[in-house]
């Protein structure tokens, strides 16, 4: 298996009170990766260690099989990247600034870019500094795809738009990613919008790596149990135990790695459970970042 | 509405509308969803025998999913016999005999009803609750 993004023992601290931790990161080769957590959880600051924007304090980085900072030049050529505040001169138009990106990239498809400023419906001889927020979302997104790279990395694309423009520019994302192989690595703390989308996921917080895993496994794998009876204490479970929450009705178990023949091993342990919730992406989110924290308190 | 076109041939402009129930929160995978939807589709009657579904493009991008989920969904109805991919000119549906239609409708009538319980006891509602409501809806309603 080939990895578009991999590091190891990501290391970087940024403050005092704030530091990139041990970063295990796999990014798959063809995938669209949900690069999910609350804001100030060092999304931003791990994506600008990928792309050579900062340098690490320790650990190893390759971004589509080059190190990084090593291979920067030859990376940068085949990744797309819009930043979380990305700058373009406020002063040019919309093709001015269209082929001002363009002559920076060899890969550049001005066909193609054509096509997209039709689809997005975008002002070609409008200056920059008159479009409005959800013009310059699309324009972004038009100039990385046009860009036609290998690997797409994207700060919170869609961060601040209205939901009209979040559908155009995802679906423009997504018509991209059918024709190419391309590897995207979207970060967001908007989880339902990735929720449907994305086929992987990471969740940070805190600098560190809370779970990394398929979507699938994320959306089946993990559950809300409710208990009649808690089942006899004991550390040998076939599921790991997210949290536990003592309530009036009884307790409720989060689990991970939950398989449905896994409510005999309740039975077999004293237990008994009255419901077995499913949860979505959010909520998910929401359990493993709880228990995460209390780990770590 | 449709959001945008990407190309002038696309003639599934109802795509958006078909696959509006599409909920990523449910714990049916979005690819069984989507073969689901179009499987009903054939069955009633709404897509024809030789109706050519969508590019993976077209509907990754209308439904905004990931294309592997749009490609795993075709997979599914090939392997079913409910559609044709040929190679290069796309995915079609296929003539299905009136007994096989009839089932997959049944099929989808039967998943209809076991939610409809499930969200009944969910509340309370006994069988009799739903069937005084039945006749009422179903008898004079008129809509």
């Amino acid at each position: 298996m080939s990895y578009a993004i991999e590091t190891h023992g990501l290391r970087y601290r940024a403050s005092r009170t704030f530091e990139i931790r041990d970063l295990d990161l796999a990014v798959r080769e063809g995938a669209i990766y949900g690069f999910l957590g609350p804001n100030g959880a060092g999304k931003t600051t791990t994506i600008q260690l990928l792309l050579g924007q900062l340098r690490p304090h320790g650990g190893a980085i390759a971004v589509l099989g080059r190190r990084v900072p090593k291979d920067l030049p030859e990376i940068l050529a085949e990744a797309g990247y819009v930043p979380e505040r990305p700058h373009l001169y406020p002063y040019l138009s919309v093709r001015e600034a269209i082929r001002y990106h363009a002559a920076f990239y060899r890969s550049f498809d001005a066909a193609y870019a054509d096509e997209l400023l039709g689809n997005f419906r975008l002002p070609g001889d409008q200056r920059l500094s008159r479009l409005s927020k959800g013009e310059m979302g699309k324009l972004h997104m038009l100039l990385v795809l046009a860009q036609r790279p290998r690997l797409l990395v994207l700060d919170e694309p869609t961060d601040g738009l209205d939901p009209v423009v979040r559908r155009d520019v995802l679906s423009a994302l997504l018509a991209f990613c059918s024709q190419r192989a391309a590897t995207v690595f979207i970060s967001s703390h908007l989880v339902h919008e990735l929720e449907r989308v994305c086929d992987w996921v990471g969740l940070l917080d805190l600098g560190r790596l809370v779970a990394e895993m398929p979507m699938e496994a994320f959306k089946n794998g993990i559950k809300r149990i409710r208990l009649g009876r808690a089942p006899a204490a004991t550390d040998e479970r076939p599921f790991e135990l997210v949290s536990r929450d003592a309530g009036a009705g009884g307790e409720t178990w989060v689990v991970r790695g939950w398989q449905p023949a896994m409510v005999q091993w309740f039975s077999g342990a004293g237990g008994e459970i009255r419901e077995v919730e499913d949860l979505d992406l959010e909520d998910g989110f929401v359990e493993l970042l709880r228990a995460a924290r209390s780990r770590g308190a | 509405m449709l959001l945008y076109r990407y190309n002038n041939t696309l003639r599934h402009s109802h795509g958006g509308q078909m696959f509006r129930h599409i909920d990523p929160r449910s714990p049916t995978p979005l690819y069984a969803q989507i073969a689901n939807r179009l499987r009903v589709a054939v069955a009633t009657g709404e897509l024809a025998p030789g109706a050519s579904l969508p590019s993976v493009r077209q509907l990754a991008a209308e439904v905004r999913v990931n294309p592997a989920t749009v490609v795993q969904a075709y997979r599914e109805l090939e392997r079913d016999g409910i559609v044709d991919s040929r190679q290069g000119a796309g995915t079609f549906v296929r003539e299905l005999a009136e007994p096989k239609r009839a089932a997959e409708r049944q099929r989808e009538a039967v998943r209809l009803v076991r939610s409809l319980l499930a969200e009944a006891s969910a509340l309370g509602l006994t069988a009799d609750d739903l069937g005084q409501a039945w006749k009422r809806e179903s008898g004079g309603g008129g809509r």
